[in-house]
């Protein structure tokens, strides 16, 4: 038996894969905690999950309309290196209650690695988006020169000042919830493993009305995930009027959190809040999404194809690779109208070699291993001499 | 020195990198009078930062090896990524060809 914290942030989509690894340890016997925000956690975990409460600082938004090196910018100035120095008291304050044998820090918690580094104790990195690991920035060197001069400052103030790694990327083990065909041309890193997506054991359930699908046409489902709710007005609006315009043979479900197509669902577009993805993804023939991370890896583990609007963040990355890959159309989210989204769907439903690609990858997601191999990784870890 | 003045001033290398910049775009180019000095590629083009990978490809079709554009693009700081122009890429070529 060993033991487990998890340091986490509060993001939905960087608990979830850490909840799925979890669940998966408590069942071999192992000992979980976590280091976060305890409502997140709990709701990806279960109400039982044993959390240790961090501070987060106040306000921690970026505003919407920041794109490319303006949001990167924003993202590690003012959200990743605020929240380590907000949870870096109360994690290591956790390590020292929990005594984990391993810390599983996610990369943007960066007070996981911190504390690991500054009491000693041996941690992994777990990589929910495969930006990092690919070496997106890698490309912009005075980019990453800035990051590294960041993350150098704050490992003065909170972890081991002699320590020389980036802390990014633990020397031990580094999980990476994909695989190595969607992190082409990535920087080689021996402990590196590809696991795959960590699908979690619980999904939330969301209304779907029964007898709304016509199992004669087509579903298209369309989705900019939770964190774009107040850019895609005009993006949504085009994509259910591409959709309308094949409505003899399409019928699409449209993800709308911010309510901007409220009212407008009819029997070939259904427009709701929160969309079943999981349970829908099964049947359906093409997704449309921002290429955020999770939502790829789930279409793909279906082996369904995409068309893909990356808005920011490690989605131009991910957009690019799952194009690359054969099983993408990418048009631009801030540019592409109906006759443009019309005809990428027609190339995704239409052309075999897309929905070929996309089942090549879920063939090689499936083979990953997931949270269990995820958990292999970090009993193998806990228990290197 | 085989150059022409008409090839390596400020307006053809405007209308070589908006034909490049065409290419890049693809379906969602620009309309051909919509890209002047002061178009931004971010905010203005739509463009990321993997889009400045093909563009240096196209550009390196171009120029050869007489602009250095991934050495370009590397010496920019975040906040010159932020605000870069279609203007600043052109006077770069501008004073590489010189």
């Amino acid at each position: 038996m060993s033991r487990f914290l998890f340091v986490v942030p509060p993001l939905t989509g960087h608990i979830n894969p850490a909840a799925a690894v979890a669940a998966e340890l408590t069942a071999r016997g192992h000992r979980v905690a976590w280091a976060g925000v305890p409502g997140l956690v709990r709701e990806a975990a279960g109400h039982d999950a044993e959390v240790h409460p961090c501070a987060i600082p106040e306000g921690l938004r970026r505003p919407p309309e920041l794109r490319g090196a303006a949001a990167l910018r924003f993202l590690w100035q003012d959200v990743l290196v605020p929240l380590a120095e907000a949870m870096a008291p109360d994690t290591e304050n956790a390590v020292r209650v929990f005594r984990p044998d391993v810390i599983v820090a996610d990369q943007q918690a960066l007070a996981g690695a911190l504390a690991a580094e500054r009491l000693g104790v041996r941690w992994a990195t777990s990589a929910t988006t495969p930006a990092e690991v690919g070496g997106a920035v890698a490309a912009l060197p005075r980019a990453e020169d800035w990051i590294h001069g960041l993350l150098g400052r704050l490992r003065e103030r909170h972890g081991d000042p002699g320590a020389s790694h980036d802390l990014r990327f633990s020397p031990g083990l580094v999980l990476a919830y994909t695989v190595a065909e969607l992190a082409a041309g990535h920087p080689p890193r021996p402990q590196l493993r590809w696991v795959g997506p960590a699908v979690p054991a619980r999904t939330p359930a969301a209304d779907f009305p029964r007898g709304w699908r016509d199992r004669a046409r087509a579903a298209v489902l369309i989705s900019l995930g939770t964190v774009n709710t107040d850019v895609g007005a005009r993006f949504l609006t085009e994509c259910a009027a591409a959709v309308r315009e094949r409505a003899h043979r399409l019928q699409a479900v449209v993800a709308d959190p911010g309510g901007f197509l409220a009212g407008t669902s009819d029997d070939t577009v259904l427009v709701l809040p929160r969309i079943p993805q999981l349970a829908l993804l099964p049947a359906a023939s093409a997704m449309i999404c921002h290429a955020g991370h999770n939502t790829v890896a789930e279409s793909l583990w279906h082996g369904v194809p995409l068309v893909v609007a990356p808005i920011r963040d490690d989605q131009p990355f991910v957009a690019g690779q799952v194009t690359a890959a054969g099983a993408a159309v990418r048009v631009r989210f801030g540019r592409a109208d109906r006759t443009r989204l019309g005809e990428a769907l027609d190339a995704v439903l239409g052309e075999p070699p897309y929905r070929l690609a996309a089942q090549r990858l879920r063939d090689s997601l499936r083979a990953a291993g997931g949270a269990g191999a995820a958990a292999g990784h970090l009993e193998a870890l806990a228990q290197r001499a | 020195m085989t150059n022409c003045v008409e090839e390596t001033g400020e307006a053809a290398v405007l209308a070589r990198i908006t034909r490049a910049l065409h290419t890049v775009l693809g379906d969602c180019a620009p309309d051909p009078g919509a890209v002047t000095m002061e178009t931004r590629f971010v905010e203005d083009l739509d463009l990321e930062s993997i889009d400045l990978v093909v563009l240096t490809g196209e550009l390196r079709a171009a120029y050869g090896d007489r602009v250095d554009f991934p050495g370009y693009f590397a010496s920019l700081d975040l906040s010159e990524i932020i605000g870069l122009t279609v203007g600043h890429l052109v006077r770069h070529v501008v004073e590489s060809l010189r």
